[in-house]
């Protein structure tokens, strides 16, 4: 059964001891919301949304997470990545709102959002952390983490072998092996960056010995080996493809058989490198179940704000689904 | 008050629906409760709206108060 990570005791940093009332020496969380207060009084708001539903819980999870953080950056790594989530929440609502005057996503295929993100190393490196943040700083998402602990990781058994497709930051997959001490995870992403930084996390987490990362196309089945994994990974990569229904069959090849997977999906929701425009829920559950998969769970989650006479309500949904036996079940 | 300020501050009395408001150069979001991410962008498109200029999303993340606005409304316009 997955246990749960201290969040207490002492911290080690990757920089020289702090002086006394230094900023090193506030809890993280605390700093996390000073700095935003003071430098991103805009983005404020949805931190306290997000603290609101479950304060008690939102701080053991925001607490690891920002341990990690600072392990893996160093001590400035809270203002660095406050900084790129306020950028990153910027492009979100700015696409979303040209996205409600549009009435389409911003780009058409892959090749496109390669040549204008991708490819960009440092925007990258940016693009990552305040993803990691959003992680529990959006109020949706982090129904979504506890629905994920709650939901995913206590099905699973604690030397589970999984596999994360395109681990972006590598905070999901770490957080589980964080609570499964015998459990391992192979990563496989096509970013440089991604496996740099998701390596970086798990170090910090002290499961980098569990966890191995590999730059690699998991849409290539050829690189994926089949039947090898108890449970997999794949949070909001679907919506980045021009075509998700493979994604899915590609989670189905790789499970074992009745091996459980966590997947997660953007609907009307855009972002400067969203292509596949999910309207439905359904359209998730469609794609799951015709690639051999059966939903046994589902959560979709939305903003507690949205833009003023909005047509469309981003959402984010999560999925629990297990690889089928047969044609039904 | 300048002109550009004069039409910025129509628009953050349409956006933010408030006839009352008067913005000078140095208010920020502190100021302003409403004034959050969603109604910045909001505000943000109104101002493109209003002045037939672009903005970029790292232009609109920097933005600190109206006067930084002022300035790059003035500065795509030439």
């Amino acid at each position: 059964m997955p246990t749960t990570p201290t969040t207490t005791g002492s911290r080690q940093t990757t920089g020289s001891p702090s002086a006394p009332g230094s900023p090193a020496d506030k809890p993280l969380l605390d700093r996390l919301f000073e700095y935003v207060k003071e430098s991103h009084p805009r983005s404020l708001r949805g931190l306290l949304e997000a603290r609101g539903q479950d304060p008690a819980r939102f701080a053991r999870i925001a607490e690891l997470y920002l341990q990690w953080l600072v392990q893996a950056r160093g001590e400035s790594g809270i203002e660095a990545a406050a900084d790129a989530f306020a950028q990153f929440s910027t492009d979100v609502n700015l696409a979303q709102a040209r996205y409600e005057r549009d009435g389409a996503y911003a780009n058409k295929s892959f090749a496109e959002v390669y040549e204008d993100h991708y490819s960009d190393a440092e925007a990258m490196d940016g693009y990552l952390w305040g993803i990691y943040l959003t992680n529990f700083l959006w109020a949706h998402h982090f129904q979504i983490m506890t629905f994920f602990q709650d939901r995913f990781m206590t099905r699973l058994g604690g030397d589970a072998k999984l596999v994360e497709i395109a681990p972006g930051h590598g905070g999901w997959g770490v957080w589980a092996l964080a609570h499964m001490p015998e459990a391992a995870l192979e990563g496989y992403d096509i970013s440089p960056q991604s496996i740099q930084i998701a390596n970086s996390v798990a170090a910090a987490a002290g499961v980098g010995g569990r966890a191995t990362y590999a730059e690699k196309d998991a849409l290539d089945l050829k690189q994926v080996e089949a039947e090898s994994a108890d449970g997999c990974i794949c949070s909001f990569l679907v919506e980045h493809l021009e075509d998700p229904q493979h994604l899915y069959k590609v989670i189905a090849h790789l499970l074992k058989p009745k091996g459980m997977a966590f997947i997660t999906g953007a609907l009307t929701a855009a972002q400067v490198d969203h292509i596949y425009e999910y309207r439905y829920e359904s359209e998730l559950v469609t794609m799951c179940e015709n690639a051999g998969l059966r939903v046994l769970e589902t959560l979709s989650a939305n903003p507690m704000r949205t833009l003023p006479k909005a047509k469309f309500m981003p959402r984010s949904m999560a999925l629990l689904v297990q690889k089928r036996g047969n044609e039904i079940y | 008050m300048s002109q550009t300020l004069e039409q910025l501050n129509e628009v953050f009395q349409d956006v933010f629906e408030d006839d009352d408001l008067d913005v000078q150069a140095q208010t920020s979001a502190k100021d302003i409760d409403e004034w959050d991410s969603l109604m910045h962008v909001n505000l943000i498109l109104a101002v493109e709206s209003r002045f037939d200029v672009r903005f970029t999303s790292t232009e609109v993340a920097a933005l600190k108060d109206v006067g930084e606005l002022m300035s790059l409304v003035e500065k795509k316009q030439g």
